[in-house]
């Protein structure tokens, strides 16, 4: 009698283990797999266009074209409002940024420590646009399997302003569907909602919204004519090309 | 009228019916009161330097800034450093705050030769911890304008963490949970919490606690004095009933037309159970005069007697109320005036119709009202009235001349009034919100918020120029420490292009330049969405009104020259605020007295049916003002927000005991003839009433001493005095006058 309960015991304290590592496990694989699907191209180019809203629903549009390199390297070059036409930002490894504004006809290099900090009057911060894997950054925890998707809490390995990430990933192609950040009082302050579409043979952002729930303000990054793998080169990204 | 009297005891178990279920109706209502501290929502729309203001706190967020200041021996410690920290997290956190700056999360922004960088001043997951990193940081911060007296003190012992709040947060709400918080954090520094929303919520909290404790006192400080006066139960219940349930009434129609407390109005509890008691005093002493065996007779008659001079009493002093209506700048000082003036009317209601209704429902079941002692008072009459008849016969000319010396002396001290507009005033010496202010100032610049308003278009070289001349301008003031505007950022970031801290001549750059601001978590307190609507935000050190007024009158010479069609220029804030307050205290002083002056009058006159004899009444009751006016220069106590209503008031109120001494007076003059007689009649008989009412008045009042707001505890003093001034100017000042004139000529019965 005694060496049964023993053995269930036994049996439960191993399955509970297992359990516990399998979703360990499990939580990280969903990660890196997302991750894969975000940044496995080699280099990207398309068009992005940024719409601005307001709590009153104003909108403000902003367009550019965008060429990635890896997940370190990316060029903005703004086409409308005409204003800001020919306006163009280089970002770089190391929190290193160039901007070149055409009325000045020079550019100038923004180095920013201060990651927290909005990108061009976006909903996006500097840590939101870096495009690092997922699950370099943060510790996953598989919080629930639903329908559709995996729910997944992320939380900060390095210096974040956020307490923890909630995403929701798509159970089939394992993109990201919905992300939540919540800051350190765990508020929900932020909230990205992700459109994918199949380009090639990579998943494609469409369509990111991005809704700063405090200010109750919303960006929508949209890509259109997006190409991958058309073989661009780090020549591509350099305060040279950068002024063209 | 005798008709009338009759009525009213015939119906008198609907009139208690009908008092029961309003009182029980208001007094629910009262559930609903809410108080009000916010005292920009009482500036006035169709003033534009106010509208603006109001305008420019709403959609820059100005007005909903809150500031802590954190205080010790050395800023630049590991220690303190971390404890910033902690508070500002805190505060990021808080429901409702929108943005927080402080020394751990500021940005720092350098030029460097090629470009800008961008990082925070301290790095807050990696705080200094060594000596030398310390004292770099501190050289550093000294070293940048932006920093010193900004949000370090000069001396480096003070640092300030800020943070605006969201439109829509219950601001008051807000600040409680910021302050509990901090509290919590059990921090050894010392604190003070500045700016609007603290402010707001500390004046509410004064204005609770004097609600709370004021009223019992005034309370059992009338019931007192009326069970000295005439040592009947009835004597004290029926007129402290009457004033409790006008009060209930009062604040009850307030609650139903959707008013709430202000710092003003939460006296008007306090002025109607003083005032509102006097009516049934009047009312209750004429039914003990006409002690009749039969007691309805008895009822009807004292009616008959009493009901013209209580209206008229009332009316005087609802007229005393009613006048802040037509100068007062602020809203909740006309709000004031109408409600103690409805008060005032539902006090006179009552004692003529539910006071006569009530002891005639008592007088069945008991048998008998407690007797009204005609003797008690002789000692007043043998100590008090009889030498001062005697005096007055005498020395008729001295008196006269002691009291021209008095009024000499108090029309020159009326030239060392002072007004006071400040808020920090407002608080006693030792209260922390006074003790912030100074701090504040001492160490940030002060916290009065002080806006230029540039419309047009801000991106257009001119105007963002001329920001950039008005913020030069405004700095040569030497209690201008900072300035801020989009024309300094865009400078800035012109500097960082590497084109020298200027506004380009080009729009094209600065179109440009504005691609680096936009999304500036700054940006939406600077500048408008549709970019039509910039300002400059600045601090005003000072809160002497010399320095005020010699600033906004520079500053608004400096906009006529300047504003035109494309760029036009507006000033306000708190400063520009204070001085339209300050003049209107004065011109609303002027006008509202004038007016009371001259309705107490016409009423007077044509309630006697004589000029003379109203011009007669008004005497004491403007040497009694001016006396006021004297005592307030003399000892330095200045017109602010509500001592500017005592002289109303005084007079609303001060008028009764001159009318009922001239009322007196004409009743034993028509007697027997002689006016010398009326006179020392009207004296020992009049003189009584005069003396219990002077001192119920003003005892009520002298509660106010012990509130939290100072202005409240000056009124509380200053309507005593004048209590004091106009019995007395009543019992002295006006039979002389009357005793001179008679010898001129013989003063006979119309």
């Amino acid at each position: 009698m005694k060496t049964k309960i023993l053995k269930a015991i036994v049996t439960a304290i191993i399955l509970t283990g297992s359990l516990f590592s399998a979703n360990a496990q499990d939580a990280n694989t969903i990660l890196k797999k997302m991750d894969d699907v975000m940044y496995s191209p080699k280099d990207l180019t398309g068009k992005n266009k940024i719409v601005l809203i307001d709590k009153s629903g104003k909108q403000e549009i902003r367009e550019a074209t965008v060429q990635q390199k890896g997940n370190n390297k990316r060029m903005f070059r703004f086409t409308a409002p005409s204003s800001q036409a020919g306006i163009a930002v280089l970002s770089l490894p190391n929190d290193v940024m160039y901007i070149y504004l055409p009325a000045f006809g020079k550019e100038r290099r923004i180095a920013t420590s201060a990651k927290n900090q909005n990108f061009a009057g976006t909903d996006f911060s500097y840590d939101d646009m870096e495009s690092k894997p997922y699950s370099d950054k943060y510790n996953s925890k598989l919080l629930k399997t639903e329908a559709d998707v995996f729910v997944i809490e992320l939380t900060p390995k390095v210096q974040s302003d956020y307490s923890k990430i909630i995403v929701n990933i798509n159970k089939t192609n394992y993109y990201p569907e919905i992300m939540e950040f919540y800051d350190k009082g765990n508020t929900k302050i932020k909230e990205a909602k992700y459109t994918f579409n199949k380009v090639d043979n990579y998943w494609n952002a469409k369509e990111i919204e991005m809704t700063d729930l405090k200010k109750n303000h919303k960006t929508k990054m949209q890509m259109s004519d997006t190409r991958y793998d058309t073989g661009l080169v780090d020549d591509d990204f350099t305060v040279r090309k950068l002024k063209q | 009228m005798e008709r009338f009297a009759q009525k009213i005891l015939k119906f008198k178990w609907i009139i208690i019916l009908i008092v029961l279920v309003l009182t029980i109706f208001f007094g629910y209502q009262t559930k609903f009161l809410t108080i009000n501290s916010d005292i920009i929502s009482s500036l006035p729309d169709d003033d534009p330097v106010a509208s603006l203001y109001k305008k420019i706190g709403t959609q820059f967020g100005g007005n909903d800034m809150g500031m802590i200041v954190l205080e010790s021996d050395d800023i630049f410690k590991t220690e303190i450093l971390f404890h910033v920290k902690q508070i500002t997290d805190s505060l990021k956190i808080t429901p409702g705050v929108s943005s927080v700056t402080s020394l751990t999360n500021i940005l720092d922004i350098k030029s460097t030769v090629d470009g800008i960088e961008i990082g925070k001043l301290v790095d807050e997951y990696n705080l200094p911890d060594k000596q030398p990193q310390l004292d770099s940081l501190k050289k550093y911060v000294f070293s940048k304008e932006m920093y010193k007296g900004v949000i370090i003190s000069e001396d480096g012992t003070a640092t300030i963490i800020l943070f605006t709040l969201l439109p829509d947060a219950d601001k008051q709400a807000v600040a409680k949970d910021i302050k509990n918080k901090i509290e919590k954090l059990n921090l050894s520094e010392k604190f003070y919490f500045g700016g609007l929303p603290l402010m707001m919520n500390d004046i509410s909290d004064l204005i609770k606690s004097d609600v709370v404790w004021l009223l019992p006192i005034v309370f059992a400080v009338i019931a007192i004095i009326l069970l000295m006066s005439f040592k009947s139960l009835i004597g004290v219940l029926l007129p402290l009933l009457t004033a409790g349930i006008a009060v209930i009434w009062t604040i009850g129609i307030m609650i139903i037309t959707g008013n709430e407390l202000t710092i003003i109005s939460n006296i008007i509890p306090v002025v109607l159970l003083a005032v509102g008691s006097a009516y049934t005093i009047h009312v209750l002493n004429s039914i003990n005069h006409y002690m009749l065996k039969d007691k309805k007779q008895a009822l009807i008659k004292a009616l008959v007697y009493v009901a013209i001079p209580v209206i008229m009493a009332a009316a005087t002093t609802a007229i005393g109320f009613i006048s802040f209506v037509f100068g007062a700048y602020l809203t909740m000082i006309k709000d004031f005036g109408i409600f103690t003036a409805i008060g005032t009317l539902v006090a006179l209601l009552l004692s003529i119709f539910f006071v006569p209704a009530l002891i005639s429902a008592l007088s069945i079941n008991n048998k008998e009202i407690k007797d009204y002692p005609k003797e008690k008072q002789t000692i007043l009459s043998q100590v008090i009235l009889k030498p001062l008849v005697n005096l007055l016969f005498k020395h008729p000319k001295y008196t006269l001349t002691t009291w021209s010396i008095f009024l000499l002396l108090s029309i020159g001290g009326t030239f060392l009034i002072k007004t006071s507009v400040n808020m920090a005033d407002y608080f006693k010496k030792d209260n922390p919100t006074r003790i912030s202010e100074e701090v504040m100032q001492k160490n940030f610049g002060g916290s009065l918020p002080v806006f230029v308003s540039f419309k047009g278009d801000m991106q257009s070289p001119e105007v963002l120029k001329m920001m950039i001349k008005t913020e030069h301008f405004m700095k040569e003031d030497p209690n201008i420490a900072v300035t801020q505007s989009v024309a300094d950022l865009v400078e800035q970031m012109n500097d960082a292009m590497g084109e020298g801290k200027s506004i380009p001549d080009d729009r094209a750059k600065i179109e440009q330049l504005w691609f680096l601001l936009d999304g500036q978590e700054v940006m939406p307190q600077l500048v408008s969405e549709g970019l039509d609507i910039g300002i400059i935000q600045s601090k005003f050190a000072s809160v002497e009104g010399k320095e005020i007024e010699t600033f906004t009158a520079k500053m608004n010479k400096f906009i006529q020259e300047n504003s035109n069609e494309t760029c036009k220029i507006e000033l306000t804030g708190m400063p520009s605020v204070y001085v339209k307050l300050n003049n209107s205290l004065i011109k609303s002083q002027f006008s509202s007295l004038l007016l009371a002056i001259i309705m107490v009058l016409l009423i007077v006159g044509a309630m006697f049916r004589s000029i003379s004899k109203g011009v007669y009444a008004t005497i004491p009751i403007i040497a009694t003002v001016i006396i006021l006016f004297g005592f307030m220069g003399i000892t330095g106590i200045p017109l602010d927000i509500a001592t500017v209503l005592v002289g109303s008031i005084a007079l609303g109120i001060g008028i009764d005991y001159s009318i009922h001494f001239i009322s007196g007076f004409n009743f034993h003059l028509k007697e027997n003839g002689d006016a010398d007689e009326a006179i020392e009649k009207t004296i020992m008989s009049s003189g009584k009433a005069v003396i219990i009412n002077v001192i119920s008045v003003a005892a009520g009042f002298l509660v106010l001493l012990f509130s939290q707001i100072v202005p409240l505890q000056n009124f509380g003093l200053l309507v005593a005095i004048s209590m004091f001034g106009s019995g007395l100017g009543a019992l002295t000042l006006l039979p002389v006058i009357l005793i001179l004139a008679n010898r001129k000529g013989k003063i006979i019965a119309n």
